[in-house]
């Protein structure tokens, strides 16, 4: 059961580390970045978005920080200024409002978290390889099921 | 694939083609064995039917349901499951109303049937099984099997499972609900298979165990009463607890869980000079406790527990010398395969208030202990029990043992059954005086059967006995309602 601790909890972690990016002019990539399959419609979608193996493992600091009102079903928001290239979203719906992905007394998360892809972990998270897709100039859209 | 899986991975699909029975095989007597009939497959649901009475008259006056639970599909492809325990879960309802009996059984549609039904392959990880290609694990319900027991509770119908949460069943129609989160942020909790029900309904159960187990107190109308973590002194592996009226008692077997790694089991090891401890909590206050010390040994299962004026406390546990049967033989039955492990033996703990622990044996073969509900938590003079092991792995005989006059009242089905755990039915006021009613995999007539006898006239035999259209697998635990 130890296994399934805190692996999901750097999700919600990784904000705190987050730090504005800047955005720079030549980034001329926008993303409308989809959240559906929303059951409890409470609280907020928080993410990440992240360009690199390393920063979607925590070990570098993502470009954005998504915040999105979890008031309907299916929700949306836009990514502008982005730089072309490979991306991956990692996400949880904070439902009690709390900032945090919430675990049971045995660390295992219990509110819902969805990758990119829909990519699907095995006893963590889902893998970057699984997870990056293509982000290219001009006007893009990704679609995320986070139950 | 690591050394071990791939042993495992090996071991299990060689032997699948020789573990697929069908009755002709069965019937023949050919390998495999007879008895493995008691883990065969079940393909589909079965459709209540009603069932044939062979013997016997029905007490007009009998009205019951038994809910039984066992696993009853252990093979896919070329795959199979690496234990006993690990099948998937069939909820049996047997009914008897107006002198009828009827049969309807229901698999509980978890995500480890879904997925493995899709992939027509045994690929969860569980308690002797592997974790295989195309496994998906992102919590514990995901490897839940809901194949040990079930429970009522305020008017629903659980299905358990001892590493996640409850499943709930529609009681009519025994059609899947979903998992039960008590409360929030006790989702994916573990409830284990053996919840103690006190004489008012209350439930009380645990839920993992390691460093810490999970206390459950449910109240009688099913709401949530409490929920706590408690630390444990040492992460001994256990299925079962017992409680009295004031206490939750946990006994600690030297098995304990070195790793965590699957299958389960091959992370847990056997340190008998370790010793048995018994932990005993306070229900009123889980920071009171006390530990009791006794020689090593191994169980699963333990009957209801009691104090007497003087603080002394008795249960009774179905205590082996070693977890052989958990560890080896019961991986092997998928296989076909008896493995000798010691027998499990009827054996009364007592707790003194001076700190001192004793264990009185009875020298009865036994297990699946069951006792009159309405006594639970107090003094009690009868434990129900199957017994007769003979050159089969699984039992022969239901039998009734009598604390007060140290004796064992018996029937014996013969070498052609396999019997199954058998729960008390009220009749009148006092202990056991009622019925006991379970079921028997008939392995000449190729049906199970269902019996009902009286408790107090045990060696009379069934007074009733009624015949399924099928066999179906041997099963676990059950519940009366």
């Amino acid at each position: 059961m130890n296994q399934f601790k805190s692996i999901f909890i750097a999700i919600a972690m990784t904000g705190v580390s987050f730090s504005a990016a800047a955005i720079a002019q030549d980034n001329n990539a926008t993303l409308t970045l989809n959240f559906t399959g929303i059951a409890e419609q409470q609280g907020s979608v928080m993410g990440v978005l992240v360009d690199s193996e390393d920063a979607y493992n925590d070990k570098a600091a993502p470009v954005r920080m998504i915040m999105i009102k979890a008031d309907k079903a299916e929700i949306a928001t836009q990514l502008a200024g982005l730089k072309p290239g490979r991306y991956a979203i990692k996400s949880f719906h904070d439902i009690d409002g709390d900032g945090a992905m919430g675990t049971n007394p045995y660390g295992m998360p219990i509110e819902p978290f969805a990758f990119s892809n829909n990519a699907v972990g095995n006893m963590g998270p889902a893998k970057w390889v699984d997870a990056s897709f293509e982000i290219k100039a001009g006007d893009n859209s990704h679609s995320i099921e986070i139950k | 694939m690591t050394n071990l899986d791939r042993r495992q991975f090996l071991g299990s699909s060689l032997i699948v083609g020789a573990a697929v029975i069908t009755p002709d095989m069965a019937l023949a007597g050919a390998t495999p064995p007879g008895w493995a009939l008691g883990v065969a497959d079940v393909e589909a649901d079965i459709p209540r039917e009603t069932l044939t009475l062979i013997q016997g008259k029905v007490p007009a006056e009998l009205s019951t349901t038994l809910f039984r639970n066992g696993p009853a599909k252990f093979r896919r492809g070329n795959s199979a499951s690496g234990h006993w325990f690990d099948g998937d879960g069939l909820v049996r309802r047997w009914k008897v109303q107006d002198g009828k009996a009827t049969l309807a059984a229901r698999f509980v549609d978890t995500p480890k049937r879904r997925l493995e039904t899709k992939l027509n392959a045994i690929v969860q990880p569980g308690f002797g099984s592997p974790r295989r290609d195309g496994a998906v694990i992102n919590g514990p319900d995901d490897t839940n099997a809901a194949n040990t027991s079930v429970l009522v509770n305020g008017g629903q119908l659980y299905a358990l499972w001892e590493g996640g949460s409850a499943t709930m069943l529609d009681a009519a129609t025994l059609e899947t609900q979903g998992p039960k989160t008590f409360r929030r942020d006790l989702k994916q909790m573990p409830f284990s298979a053996h919840p103690r029900v006190d004489s008012d309904g209350t439930v009380w159960n645990f839920g993992g165990n390691g460093e810490s187990t999970f206390i459950w107190k449910l109240n009688p109308n099913g709401s949530l009463a409490k929920a706590e973590m408690i630390a444990l002194d040492r992460k001994s592996y256990f299925h079962d607890f017992t409680a009295t009226a004031r206490h939750l008692i946990f006994v600690l077997q030297p098995w304990v869980q070195e790793e965590f790694k699957f299958p389960l089991s091959t992370g847990m090891v056997w340190k008998p000079e370790m010793g048995t401890q018994v932990l005993v909590v306070d229900k009123d206050d889980f920071s009171k406790r006390r530990v009791f010390e006794l020689p090593a040994f191994s169980f699963f299962h333990l009957a209801d527990g009691w104090e007497e004026k003087d603080g002394t406390i008795r249960f009774d546990g179905c205590l082996e010398a070693n977890p052989t049967f958990g560890q080896k033989s019961a991986s092997a039955l998928i296989r076909g395969e008896h493995i000798k492990a010691p027998t499990p033996m009827l054996t009364q703990i007592v707790l003194h208030s001076n700190g001192k622990a004793e264990m009185k044996a009875t020298r009865i073969a036994a297990e699946f202990p069951s006792s009159d509900r309405r006594v639970a938590g107090r003094a009690r003079r009868f434990t129900t029990h199957v017994t007769g092991y003979r050159s089969t792995p699984f039992p022969h005989a239901i039998a009734v043992w009598d604390w007060q006059k140290g004796r064992d009242y018996k029937h014996d089905f013969g070498s052609n059954q396999l019997v199954e755990e058998f729960l008390f039915v009220a009749n009148g006021a006092a202990e056991n005086d009622g019925w006991l009613i379970g079921t028997t995999l008939n392995l000449k007539s190729q049906k199970t059967e269902l019996h009902l006898l009286n408790a107090a006239k045990l060696s009379d035999g069934p007074v009733a006995t009624w015949q399924a259209s099928l066999p179906l697998p041997l099963g676990f635990h059950g519940t009366v309602a």
